[in-house]
């Protein structure tokens, strides 16, 4: 944490339109430094400026002003600074990182205002299992994808919910990979289907699903669950099956 | 759910760009479990996600760069096997285990002693 006496300040210079994974270079400096719990940072967008480009960046030549130079400003401890330049540096692929010694002369905070209380969710926790059900993209039950069929049935036997995943690559119990061809053609990706529920409405879908599989593989294990519900959606939630701690 | 073999649950994270000997890191891991005779594994690639180092990884139409987690089930005796193996391939990233009961479905014909 930040306090008076001396620190670093890094100062990192961009271009506004300095890419980074396509979103902007300054961008991902800023949430990256969120994320690493930095105290405070700056991005000033300059008048005019040039670079290692030899290139004079100014409102009036860029017409679009889509190219000025960008500041990037941080304060902090010089450990913390130690931490994150390695990061830095790395997504920094045109520009200039410098660090000075400063001295932090005051840091006030004045008592954030409450603002208007934000609706509180409900949160609920308790013991509940997890299903996993692996099966083939392919596998179909009287014409219907299997895990289409799969779904249905636990929404029919009112299970809280159940989520789909495709897999872009695996293998298991019918012994070949399965794998995307470029052709999309006899596309059969893994499957998983993931269900939480009370441990005795899980073993009643559990030999539901048992039924339907013609092959593959129910993987159950123990979870904690934490239920965040919202106000507006408490009165249809009220009636869930979930256990509330 | 008195048929239910107890088994462990292995889940890899990392990301898309990891590379083991120029292939994805994740080709390499699913074959050498097939190497091995693990039960059986399945890749899956993230929407977006973060890690150790803070950077979001998302998609995009040049780079890909998406978080993938790679689950893995088998007996405790043969994911302590693999366990070695897998952590001298992957360079970063996570290894989560934990303790689950399975249930093995085979119904058609080409039955094999698994």
């Amino acid at each position: 944490m930040l306090s008076k006496g001396t620190a670093k300040k890094v100062t990192i210079y961009l271009n506004e339109d300095t890419q980074h994974h396509l979103g902007s270079l300054y961008e991902a400096i800023l949430t990256f430094l969120l994320h690493k719990g930095v105290s405070g940072a700056t991005v000033t967008k300059a008048l005019a400026g040039f670079g290692a480009h030899r290139i004079m960046h100014t409102p009036k030549i860029e017409v679009l002003a889509e190219h000025l130079p960008i500041k990037v400003e941080f304060i902090e401890t010089a450990e913390k600074v130690d931490e994150l330049l390695p990061t830095l540096y790395d997504m920094v692929t045109d520009g200039l990182i410098e660090v000075h010694d400063t001295t932090v002369v005051k840091i006030a905070m004045k008592e954030k205002r409450r603002a208007e209380p934000k609706q509180q969710h409900e949160r609920k926790a308790g013991k509940a299992k997890l299903m996993r059900i692996f099966m083939g993209e392919a596998d179909r039950l009287d014409g219907e994808p299997l895990y289409d069929a799969v779904v249905k049935r636990l929404r029919m036997m009112d299970i809280a919910g159940a989520t789909v995943y495709r897999g872009i690559l695996g293998y298991g119990i019918k012994g070949h990979t399965h794998k995307q061809n470029l052709l999309h053609t006899g596309r059969d990706l893994p499957v998983m289907i993931a269900v939480v529920e009370t441990e005795d409405k899980l073993s009643q879908a559990a030999e539901a699903v048992e039924e339907m599989l013609q092959d593959g593989l129910i993987v159950v294990s123990d979870v904690d669950i934490v239920r965040l519900i919202h106000p507006h959606s408490l009165l249809e939630a009220t009636d869930a099956k979930l256990p509330a701690s | 759910m008195q048929n239910y073999q107890p088994a462990k649950l292995l889940r890899l994270h990392f990301t898309e760009r990891d590379r083991h000997h120029g292939k994805p890191l994740y080709e390499a891991i699913v074959n050498k479990c097939q190497e091995l005779k693990i039960a059986g594994a399945t890749v899956f690639r993230g929407l977006e996600g973060y890690g150790d180092t803070a950077e979001i990884h998302r998609s995009h139409v040049l780079t890909h760069d998406l978080p993938i987690v790679v689950q893995i089930v088998d007996s405790e005796e043969s994911v302590l096997r693999l366990l070695p193996i897998l952590e001298e391939m992957m360079d970063k990233g996570l290894i989560a285990m934990s303790d689950v009961k399975i249930l093995r479905i085979q119904k058609t014909a080409k039955v094999q002693n698994v």
